[in-house]
């Protein structure tokens, strides 16, 4: 169906689209600030240390294990998986999944991410939404269905408009998204005012508990070790080594360092 | 005494940045960065903006090597005036009390810290320096057994050991330490060419055979390494000499030994070859 062009006020351009893009950005920025003022310390423990070290040092064994000698690579295996006392067998740590209500720090932090993430963007959206109301301010590029109206097209009465022109509001949200890769380039990763990753971690994190991951890495651990190999790496290394001549250029040279600079 | 800046010609910015590399790079030519450091923090303080820190604690343990108690203790006042209560500004006094040989007070800072932090890795280090330093290596030893099996991965600490063991003729377990550096480094050529020659100071036909595989395989991954092509025929000679050994395993000995022998020859030739153009 042709749909005739509509024709904007160029004063919607300078005047709504430039400025809410302009203000999500700047709140972004000010979110970042704020998150790094409001951030908790976190604290490992020694034990926790320690098992991530441990974890990496097999990690290491089955896969570097081919250049130390046989006899080594099966003493370190049979030390972290023997069957009556080996270190993955042996060693269970204390699972306690951090609940809100026992774990303070986890309560506080919790409230802080909704403070400074869930709160300014309602604020913001409803404000939004109150001051540039009533008007269209944009066209998607690409076509809706009918079903996207009340949402995208929030103050605006008109049964016939396609669905492709929004609102103020739903410009505000778009930016709010489109805008991440802006923050990494200027703030650099890992920023505060990455909200959609946030919102990822809050609907992952629910899912995940931290102690518990000890013992089932443990256990994985366990089985990976179990099933390597040891293929040395140094089996015909010399016949390797005295194939060819050795490169010798540049061992001595005739320059001596003068000084510091 | 002429300044640094007026013998060499340099700005400050070169300065700075030849600080900058020695950082990056570890180097301990302490005496150099006294001379660099002291005349770049005196004349130049103001331009330095935030580098200034880390060129204090810079300068401030290269003075402690150089003995110049007076300039260490100037640093340490400005760092501590910047960062009060930091660890690790407190572990630079500690070192400082080292340097005095007040050890009992250095141990009692350093308690203080792990109190407040027991993960702090550099305190419990320096209290195992400071065993080394004293001399009382049974003590070193068993202190950093006990953090590396908490620290499983802190390579330094596991080349430390090794060279402890090595001091107390305690091959076999200074041997395992290198082992467990080189899974972790496979391409350091140097690792693999100190197992072998701890390998080879072990001794027996088993050791002489894993010490010349491991000395072929540093000079795998570094054609020029002279020591490890000397090792490499020194083992093969060996076991070649070595009455208990089958005609084959002479055999293929003798070749590599000849190998590498003439593999020394043509590396010193070159230097001969120059030596006589000059």
């Amino acid at each position: 169906m042709a749909e005739p062009e509509l024709l904007l006020d160029s004063n919607i351009r300078l005047w709504v689209v430039l400025p809410i893009v302009f203000i999500t950005f700047l709140v972004g920025v000010i979110r970042h600030y704020v998150s790094i003022l409001l951030q908790s310390d976190k604290k490992l423990t020694l034990e926790q240390v320690s098992d991530s070290q441990v974890l990496i040092r097999s990690r290491i064994l089955r896969e570097n294990g081919k250049y130390i000698p046989k006899q080594s690579f099966l003493m370190r295996k049979f030390y972290f998986n023997n069957q009556e006392d080996g270190f993955f067998k042996k060693t269970k740590r204390k699972v306690v999944p951090p609940s809100p209500m026992t774990d303070p720090s986890m309560l506080t932090d919790m409230m802080k991410g909704n403070v400074t993430n869930v709160l300014p963007m309602i604020l913001i959206g409803g404000w939004i939404n109150w001051t540039f109301s009533g008007f269209v301010t944009t066209k998607v590029p690409f076509p809706l269905t009918l079903r996207f109206k009340p949402m995208l097209q929030q103050g605006i009465e008109l049964l016939s408009l396609d669905a492709s022109w929004v609102s103020s509001a739903s410009w505000y949200f778009l930016n709010v998204f489109g805008l991440r890769s802006m923050y990494s380039l200027i703030l650099g990763q890992d920023n505060g005012a990455d909200q959609s990753r946030i919102m990822q971690e809050q609907m992952s994190g629910a899912a995940m508990a931290m102690p518990a991951d000890t013992n089932k890495a443990f256990k994985a651990e366990w089985e990976a070790l179990e099933l390597t190999d040891h293929q040395w790496a140094l089996e015909s290394v010399e016949e390797e080594l005295m194939s060819k001549e050795l490169d010798l250029d540049g061992m001595f040279s005739t320059e001596l360092p003068t000084g510091i600079f | 005494m002429a300044s640094v800046s007026e013998l060499y010609d340099v700005t400050w910015e070169e300065m700075r940045d030849k600080l900058r590399k020695w950082r990056d790079e570890n180097y301990r030519n302490s005496e150099q960065i006294v001379d660099v450091g002291e005349e770049l923090l005196n004349e130049h303080a103001s331009k330095l903006g935030d580098d200034i820190w880390i060129i204090y604690e810079q300068v401030m343990i290269a003075a402690l090597d150089c003995s110049r108690d007076d300039l260490a203790v100037s640093c340490l006042q400005e760092l501590k005036r910047q960062f009060p209560g930091s660890h690790r500004v407190k572990r630079l006094a500690g070192m400082r009390l080292e340097a005095l040989e007040r050890y009992e007070d250095a141990t009692k800072l350093y308690d203080s810290i792990l109190q407040d932090d027991p993960t702090n890795t550099a305190a419990r280090k320096r209290k195992m320096a400071m065993l080394k330093a004293q001399g009382k290596s049974p003590e070193a030893i068993r202190d950093l057994n006990e953090y590396l099996e908490q620290f499983v991965g802190d390579q330094e600490a596991w080349h430390e050991l090794s060279e402890l063991y090595i001091n107390e003729h305690d091959y076999a377990k200074a041997a395992f330490c290198l082992e467990e550096l080189m899974m972790t480094n496979p391409h350091n050529h140097l690792y693999c060419e100190q197992y072998a020659e701890v390998k080879y100071t072990q001794g027996g036909l088993d050791n002489l055979e894993l010490s010349r595989k491991y000395f072929a395989q540093a000079l795998k991954l570094n054609n020029r390494n002279m020591r490890a092509l000397f090792g490499f025929y020194m083992s093969a000679s060996h076991i070649a000499a070595s009455p208990k050994v089958s005609a084959k395993v002479k055999k293929d000995n003798v070749r590599y030994a000849a190998w590498a022998a003439s593999q020394i020859n043509r590396a010193y030739q070159s230097i001969i070859r120059k030596c006589d153009r000059l």
